[in-house]
Order: structure tokens, then sequence, then C-alpha cells
């Protein structure tokens, strides 16, 4: 059963990981800056928990929002360029972050040891949760409300007007703006609500492993981040908790029994099934259950 | 006819019996990375762990708690040196009937994966993983401390590198400087050439005139060998894995850099290194706790080679560690059944905790009470394409 429940740990934090990439995604921009948030997250809450005994809760919130300040303060110079030019300025963000930790040390005494982030070495004993009398049952639950309460949000943000101007933008950006749209803040929105959410799901993933390093958070990650809305689909945030089963669940956990070709079959299943979904495992609408309430309740609104 | 129905019912019983008492099986898991860059390390400790438990089997298996024999068996799962899965790999096998995990490869899964366990044993107040890790290859120093439940086999390298250079300092009293090429960002290259080699050197005279860096996935090292070619260093120490040992090596032939002593990273003293670059390699002087110079290490290299894998330091620790669990599982008094499993975890664990002196292949190997162990060891050099023992301190 631990097992189990280890696995929708690793599922839940990348559901995290691959929403903060979704809110950027719907206004047309492919961020390669998601890791980059993680790590920063993942250092901020670590550090609060196991540097200056904070809870958890405060810790990943700490770690959000202040994930979502840099990724506004970033936010604003790279989204002046698009396309492929802003996939390059995020990714040397991600690497510059990555960098940053691997040359950052700080370390406190505690309990007679020395704990906090140490360059290269890493960042050792993270271990709010079993130090804290905290089974592996409520580690997971307390991962599915934060992954729970951030669905939520961006599901009621979806069917607002604010989804909408999200997505105006990420449809024509010239039309949005002709009527009136502002780009600029629209999309650095976008990014600051993607860097708290990243944020958060690295604050998270660095209690669940306990031990973190600037390697485990580079461009692999990166893509991983942006792989999983795309393979899922933008059409809802569903389309990303499906890919990350599909991707944590089945190709790398499911196959592991294929030992050597289970990396060759990861890329080709991946590939196959952009082929035959290409906008996406749940495709680029919403799911027809979930739009006929949306649309029932609209038709309330007109009606009323 | 119904009593001889009946004898012989009795006697084909009887006669069962010990068929039945050795067909219980006794699981221990193998795990680490055998797929990707490092994948070769993870082939050969499960080619190791198949070896060595074929061997026991062969010789009758282990003696239970209740007098009857079981079979050993092994599974090796890839964690693709991951950490997060490596912890999924290791609460995967938890969840199995195997009595104690022999992992992971990577000292950067290895980390993540000791602070999932209980920190100390017996702490009620501690929700982490009740479960043994016997570890074979990831070598960083320092790592068990991190949890009562983990054990390791690998080889003391700051034992090795300190009497390395004192050998050294008294073989080529001429030489006086050394310049370090490290392997960056990989957590035990870094470590050991920071933390073991430099300390070693600087303690037995040698001056550092300069250090070279640079990552796992490099390909290109002019700049470092450059910087090495202008300090004219008469000891190189490369603290790296094979793969970018080689690279470095051929680049400082390609810029005619001939410093009087070559020395490298314990996990380079493997048939990784000779087949990428043995001419390159020649000479280069490493400390392992694994080379085939008696009948027995001869034997278990043959045994590891007929399953597709090779030993050495690492493999062979993987090896010695079936070995040594056998003993303790013998001395433990386990039970071996499905009621008994999480007793049986226990007493492996609190039987290697006792453990003051554990069998080896280049003889007795010491158990450390935090967990570690110091080794024998021999310095190797490569020579014409093979590893050579240069020195054996312990004859």
């Amino acid at each position: 059963m631990d097992f189990y429940l280890g696995l929708l740990q690793i599922i839940g934090v990348h559901t995290l990981l691959g929403l903060s990439a979704y809110v950027v995604l719907l206004t047309g921009q492919v961020s390669m800056a998601q890791a980059g948030f993680y790590a920063i997250g993942a250092y901020v809450a670590a550090m609060c928990t196991a540097m200056f005994g904070f809870h958890i809760l405060p810790a990943i919130l700490v770690a959000g929002f202040l994930t979502a300040a840099v990724a506004c303060v970033v936010g604003f110079p790279a989204l002046r360029v698009k396309g492929l030019m802003l996939v390059v300025a995020t990714l040397a963000f991600g690497e510059m972050v990555r960098l940053f930790f691997f040359n950052f040390t700080w370390q406190v005494e505690r309990g007679g040891e020395l704990i906090g982030p140490n360059g290269a070495e890493g960042f050792r004993a993270i271990r709010f949760f079993p130090e804290n009398g905290w089974e592996i049952w409520h580690v997971t639950g307390f991962i599915w409300i934060v992954v729970a309460v951030v669905m939520g949000a961006l599901w009621w943000i979806d069917n607002t007007r604010a989804g909408a101007v999200l997505r105006a933008v990420g449809h024509d950006e010239t039309a949005a703006q002709s009527i009136g749209l502002n780009l600029t803040a629209v999309k650095v929105g976008a990014m600051t609500l993607g860097g708290m959410i990243a944020g958060m799901g690295g604050g998270i993933y660095a209690h669940t492993v306990t031990h973190i390093e600037h390697l485990v958070f580079g461009v692999l990650l990166a893509t991983f981040a942006i792989a999983y809305p795309i393979l899922g689909g933008l059409g809802s945030v569903f389309g990303t908790l499906i890919a990350v089963i599909f991707i944590q669940g089945f190709l790398v956990e499911g196959l592991r029994f294929l030992g050597d070709w289970r990396s060759l079959l990861f890329g080709a299943l991946i590939v196959l099934a952009m082929n035959f979904r290409p906008t996406g495992l749940l495709g680029e609408r919403m799911p027809r259950i979930f739009k006929r309430r949306t649309g029932e309740k609209l038709e309330l609104k007109e009606a009323e | 006819m119904k009593l001889s129905t009946l004898v012989t019912a009795s006697v084909l019983a009887l006669a069962a019996a010990p068929v039945v008492a050795a067909d219980k099986t006794i699981n221990i898991a193998g795990f680490g990375a055998s797929s990707g860059v490092v994948g070769i390390f993870g082939q050969n400790s499960g080619a190791a762990m198949a070896a060595a438990v074929e061997k026991i089997n062969a010789e009758g298996g282990v003696t239970l708690a209740d007098g009857s024999k079981a079979m050993l068996a092994t599974e090796f799962y890839d964690d693709r040196c991951n950490a997060e899965e490596g912890i999924s790999v290791l609460r995967r096998i938890a969840s199995t009937d195997a009595l104690v995990a022999v992992g992971p490869t990577c000292s950067n899964v290895a980390e993540p994966l000791f602070g999932i366990l209980q920190a100390k044993v017996d702490d009620a107040g501690d929700t982490g993983l009740q479960f043994p890790v016997f570890t074979d290859v990831a070598i960083k120093g320092g790592l068990a401390g991190i949890s009562e439940w983990v054990f390791r086999n690998t080889p003391s390298e700051a034992t090795m590198y300190d009497n390395l250079f004192a050998w050294i300092r008294e073989t080529h009293p001429d030489a006086k400087t050394i310049y370090g090429g490290v392997e960056e960002d990989f957590a035990h290259s870094r470590f050991t050439w920071y933390s073991v080699m430099k300390t070693a050197a600087e303690a037995h005279g040698f001056e550092v005139v300069g250090e070279a860096q640079w990552l796992l996935n490099d390909t290109n090292f002019s700049n470092q060998a450059r910087g090495m070619r202008r300090a004219e260093p008469d000891v190189v120490a490369i603290s790296a894995h094979p793969f970018t040992t080689c690279g470095m090596l051929r680049e400082m032939d390609r810029q005619r850099i001939e410093p009087k002593v070559l020395v490298g990273l314990t996990s380079s003293s493997s048939l990784e290194t000779l087949t990428g670059c043995a001419n390159e390699a020649e000479g280069i002087i490493i400390p392992t706790s694994f080379a085939p110079v008696n009948d027995e290490a001869k034997a278990a290299a043959a045994a590891v080679e007929a399953k597709g894998g090779q030993l050495d330091l690492h493999s062979a620790s993987a090896w010695e560690n079936i070995m040594i669990l056998k003993d303790v599982i013998e001395a433990a008094g386990i039970e071996g059944t499905a009621e008994s499993l999480e007793e049986d975890r226990r007493k492996i664990r609190d039987g290697l905790a006792t453990l003051t002196e554990a069998p080896g292949l280049l003889g007795a190997n010491k158990r450390m009470p935090d967990g570690e162990a110091v080794k024998p060891y021999v310095f190797v050099n490569a020579e014409s394409g093979n590893w050579e023992v240069l020195h054996n301190p312990g004859s």
C-alpha cells in the first residue's frame, strides 16, 4: 500500500509542476523556467522547515509567494520576447537558478548538526514529515488537498472572464490587443501564477524526497513540466493530470520491468500519443461532461 | 493393502518434507541504475548478486530458524540514478516479501533514499520507513549515518587515498606539486576531490597548484587541460567517472601533459575506463577494494562474468553483501514466513548492526558502529589494457 501512496505523492507533485506550465501555456507562451521556479520553491520551503522550524503549510506558502514574486520580476523582461526566443530566455533563467543553487551554501546549526543548502552537495535532512509523525497517507492526503485546491482554483479561473482573457491572448495576441487587453499584464499575471504553483510544488517535492540538489532541477525537469499540459491537452486542468498519470504512473513506474527498453519505449509512446492525439490526450476543448455543466450555468445566468 | 498404502503415503510424505522446506525462498532485492549513463554499474551489481545467490543455492541455500533450508532469490530494480525513482523503487521493494535491499548505485539517490528511512531505530516519533538497506555501490563518504537502517559495504576512500598519497610520497620523493581535475556536478566525484583526495595530498606535503572542473556531460576538456599544462604539476589527480576521465585523459594526451604520477577515482578502476581509453589511461594509479588477487576473488570474477557482468570494486561489494547476508540470516534465526516478515527484517538489521567483522574477497572487512565498512584494498594501475596490482598495502 505504501508503494501506491508513494506513487500518488509523485503524481501529485508532478501535477503541480505541470499545472504551473499549463497556466503559462494558456497565454500561448512556452516557458522553460518552471524547473527554476520549482527549485526556488524547493529550497525556500526546505530552509523554512529544516533551518527555521516552520510548519509545512506556512513553509510552502512562503515558497509559493516568494517564487511568484521572482516569476513576476522575471516575467516582465522575459515576456518582451516570444516563441523560440522566449524558450531560450526562460531556459537560460532555469539554468541560472540551477547554477545559483549549485554554488549556494548557507548552513545553520540545529541539534549539533549543520543544516541547510551546501552547494553541489545539496540540501540534506529535510525531514519535516517523518520527524513530526506524519504517516505516508497523511503526506499523500496533504499533497492531494493542495493539488485539489490548485486545480479547483484554476478550474474556476478557466470558467471566469480571467480564463477567457488568458485563452484569448493565447489564441490571437493581435485580436486580444485590439479589444483592449493588456498583453503584458495578462502574460506576466500568468507567469506569476505559474511561478506560485511551481514554487508550492517544489516545496512539497523537497519534503517528500528529504534531500535536494541542483541536478534535479535541470532541462529534463523543465521539459517534463511543459510536456504534461501539452500531452494532456489545454482544454482543461484535467488534461495535465491525465498526462502525469500516463507518464509517471504508466511509462515510468508501470514499465519499470522492461529495464533498458523502458527509456526507448518511453519516447516512442509519447510520440505515438502525440500522433494519435495531436491536441493532447483530452484535446483542446473541455471534456463534454464539464462543458455541459458550465454551459447550463451560463444559460441560467443568461435567463436571469 | 490399505496398510501398505498408508505406509507408502507416510514414507512419501516424510521424504517430501525436506523438499517442502527447501521450497521456502528468502528474497533479497537489488536496486540501482541499470540503465542510463551509469547503467553499467547497476548491471554489474545485478550480475554479481545473481552469481552469489546461485553459488549459495548450489551449496544448499540458507538455514532458517527451524533448521529447514531455504533458497535465496534476487530481483534487480532499475532506478535510473534518479532520486524520486529510487524512493519509489524502495517503497515497492518494501511492499514485497524481500527481507533486505542491496543498493543503490548513485550517491545522489542514496542520500534522499536514506532520508526517508527511520533515522533512529525504535524512535516512535519518527515515521520513516523501517526497512534494512545494505549498500554496495553508492560510495560518497558518511552516508550510512543518515539512518540506523542503513549499512554500507563500500570502501573507505579517506583511508585508501590517505595511504595512496603516503605511498606516492615515499616512492616519488621528487614529486612536489599536484593538480586536481574534478567532475563537479556528481556527488561522489566532487566529494572525493574536495574532501578526500585534496586533503590527503596536502597532508602528505603536496602543494595544490590548480584545479580544473568539468561536468558529467562535458565532452570538451581543452581549457581544463590547458590550465593543467601551464601549471606543470608532478601529480595529476582526476576525480571523475570513466566517461569524462577518458575525455580528459585524451585531451591531456593531445596536449602532451605527462605528469610523473597520475591518480584516478575509485569508480574508474573498471572495465569501462580500459574500454574507453586504455592507451591514454596507461599508468593511472587507483586504490580499489577489489582485484582478482586470490583464488576466491578469481572464482567470484569468473562467476559474475558468466552472468554477463564484470567484478570491480562496486560489484564485488554486491557479491560480498549477499555472502554477508547469508551469514546474518543464519545467525539471526530468520523464520522466512509471511507472518514473520517485519520481525525478520528487524532481525536482519540488528544482525548487520552487531557485526564487527565480515568476510570479503580481499580479506576481512571491518564493520564500523556507524554502519560503514573499512575494507582491505590494493593499488592498481592500468597496464597494457589491464588492471594490474601495483602495491598491496596489506601484504
